[in-house]
């Protein structure tokens, strides 16, 4: 009974921490822009499939193929933010109300764009992919972990205290903390407001494509689910978190993984996701700002 | 009379279709303290933000020393030299004291000079120094003054737009911040002050504008109208007989 709590309790932290990357990169996005970005899996998954064609047509190394996720996931990210995001900002006054709304929109038609090109013109739905490691699990006494699972954790951890170092150690990070608090003050104290949010979108892209070439490396495939996935996860551990909140990102995610893998165990796997929004509806309900909410900004 | 430092002609600015600014211009003189009156809604706050690029004007033209700038971004103006302390101070309330002011430094790069820069505003506002590890937002209103009036001057302005400053804050605060703006002109600040206060403006300004409905109605020095006739003007704009 310990035995199995404690197995599921590792496997969901291994999984969180996957779900954590994939919040952080979306909650820099919705924090510094104030904009939900639902292509933020698309274009995640687009870097995947390009590391997956390389993979079939050279068959590159892992390190390579994880650069080619990333960099794939940052050049549509800005395909993204260029179509969707820079026509609709928060800066100037003439900006309409609508704006949020139209720039979600935008990105959910990208995010259609994405898929429906992922499912018509590629030739096959399911393609294998390199795993990172081909041995079996590893023993911890009576406890197994698999490799991908401890590689994961190991770069959400680096990832995350790298991105501290950025926001708390370095002149751009000042900037990007100027613009979440205020973008008119940022401005006006000679802050390029928009190119911040340019480079915040390729710094989350970045992140998000690091989520995503372990997702699948983990898996050891990819379909045009994982568009959809990637944005689901990362939005679900960003709400559970708290808007806007890094930190908070970093524990939704990983409350997510574990959640998903305690119901799984005991439940079945049919359940697994139906207790995940059930939760989330359960604590929005009762904790609408989520678990470790941003302060208020007044 | 030599080059303005400022000199904005025939501005119009516009939101949507409603036309905020008709036409207005005006020219700040270097090493004066300028101010402009009027009623609310008569385009004050439209003409401040116009200048610091907040708002891109629909036509007529804003020149810095010359030089063409009207329509340039926010931050591109900043780097020419012209800082804005807005309505409401807007300060960055998470932050501390010391990160609002290296904010307010963002475009330069000689980061020794800044922290020269900080230690001498921090000698002009002590209140800052004693409190410079603490989140801007637990200060005082007076002292969210203070503090974006030294975050805009840590961009080293040629010309410090103010608007509003005394907006909202206690008769001991007003006269202090008068005080340190009559103490910035001295060390050679150029000033351009909206107010609503036109009491206390017109103590320290050395030319004044009154604004009514987009439109310049008067310009002269503090004396060439009996204060009682500019405070009427400037709260309730001319009346129509």
């Amino acid at each position: 009974m310990i035995a199995d709590l404690v197995q599921n309790t590792l496997d969901g932290l291994a999984q969180g921490s996957s779900y954590a990357l994939l919040a952080v990169g979306f909650t820099l996005i919705f924090g510094v822009l104030r904009r939900v970005n639902l292509s933020y899996g698309p274009a995640i998954m687009a870097g995947c499939y390009a590391a997956t064609w390389t993979h079939l047509q050279f068959g590159a190394g892992l390190i390579l193929l994880a650069l080619i996720a990333i960099g794939g996931a940052v050049l549509a990210g800005a395909y993204v933010e260029r179509l969707c995001f820079a026509p609709h900002r928060n800066t100037g006054i003439g900006t309409s109300l609508g704006s949020p709304i139209a720039a979600m929109v935008a990105s959910f038609a990208l995010w259609m764009q994405f898929e429906e090109a992922a499912t018509l013109l590629l030739p096959s739905h399911l393609y294998a992919f390199p795993p990172l490691y081909s041995g079996g699990p590893l023993g911890f006494g009576p406890f197994f972990l698999r490799v991908e699972a401890l590689v994961t954790l190991a770069a959400a951890i680096a990832i995350c205290l790298l991105l501290a170092w950025i926001l708390w150690r370095t002149r751009f990070g000042l900037a990007v903390r100027a613009v979440i608090e205020s973008p008119r003050a940022a401005e006006l104290s000679g802050i390029n407001v928009p190119w911040v949010f340019v480079r915040v979108f390729a710094l989350a892209s970045a992140i998000g494509g690091v989520a995503g070439y372990l997702v699948v490396a983990s898996h050891e495939q990819i379909t045009p689910m994982l568009g959809m996935w990637s944005t689901l996860k990362g939005m679900l551990a960003m709400m559970i978190g708290g808007l806007g909140s890094l930190p908070g990102a970093v524990l939704g995610g990983l409350v997510l993984g574990l959640i998903e893998a305690h119901s799984q165990w005991y439940l079945g796997p049919q359940a697994r996701d139906l207790i995940a929004y059930l939760l989330l509806f359960v604590l929005l309900a009762l904790r609408p700002a989520g678990l470790w909410p941003v302060r208020s900004q007044s | 009379m030599s080059t303005p430092l400022l000199e904005v002609s025939d501005l119009v600015t516009s939101y949507g279709k409603i036309e905020a600014l008709k036409g207005v211009s005006l020219a700040i003189e270097q090493g004066k303290i300028t101010c402009l009156l009027g009623p609310n809604g008569a385009g004050k706050t439209t003409l401040m933000f116009s200048t610091a690029g907040i708002l891109k004007p629909k036509s007529g033209s804003i020149r810095l020393a010359g030089e063409e700038i009207a329509g340039r971004a926010p931050h591109a103006i900043v780097e020419k030299g012209i800082a804005l302390v807005p309505e409401n101070r807007l300060v960055f309330p998470h932050m501390s004291v010391l990160e609002n002011l290296e904010a307010g430094a963002y475009q330069r790069s000689d980061p020794d000079v800044i922290g020269s820069d900080i230690e001498k505003l921090f000698a002009r506002f002590p209140r800052l120094k004693e409190r410079s590890a603490q989140e801007a937002g637990t200060l005082s209103g007076g002292e969210q003054q203070m503090l974006s009036v030294a975050r805009a001057l840590m961009s080293r302005p040629k010309l410090l737009l103010m608007d509003e400053p005394s907006l909202g804050l206690a008769p001991l605060v007003v006269e202090e911040i008068f005080r340190i703006i009559t103490e910035l002109h001295r060390d050679g600040t150029t000033i351009f002050l909206v107010e609503q206060n036109a009491h206390m403006a017109l103590k320290v300004a050395h030319h004044f504008y009154l604004m009514e409905q987009g439109k310049v109605t008067f310009s002269g020095d503090p004396g060439s109208l009996a204060e009682d006739e500019v405070i009427r003007r400037a709260y309730l704009g001319t009346v129509k007989a």
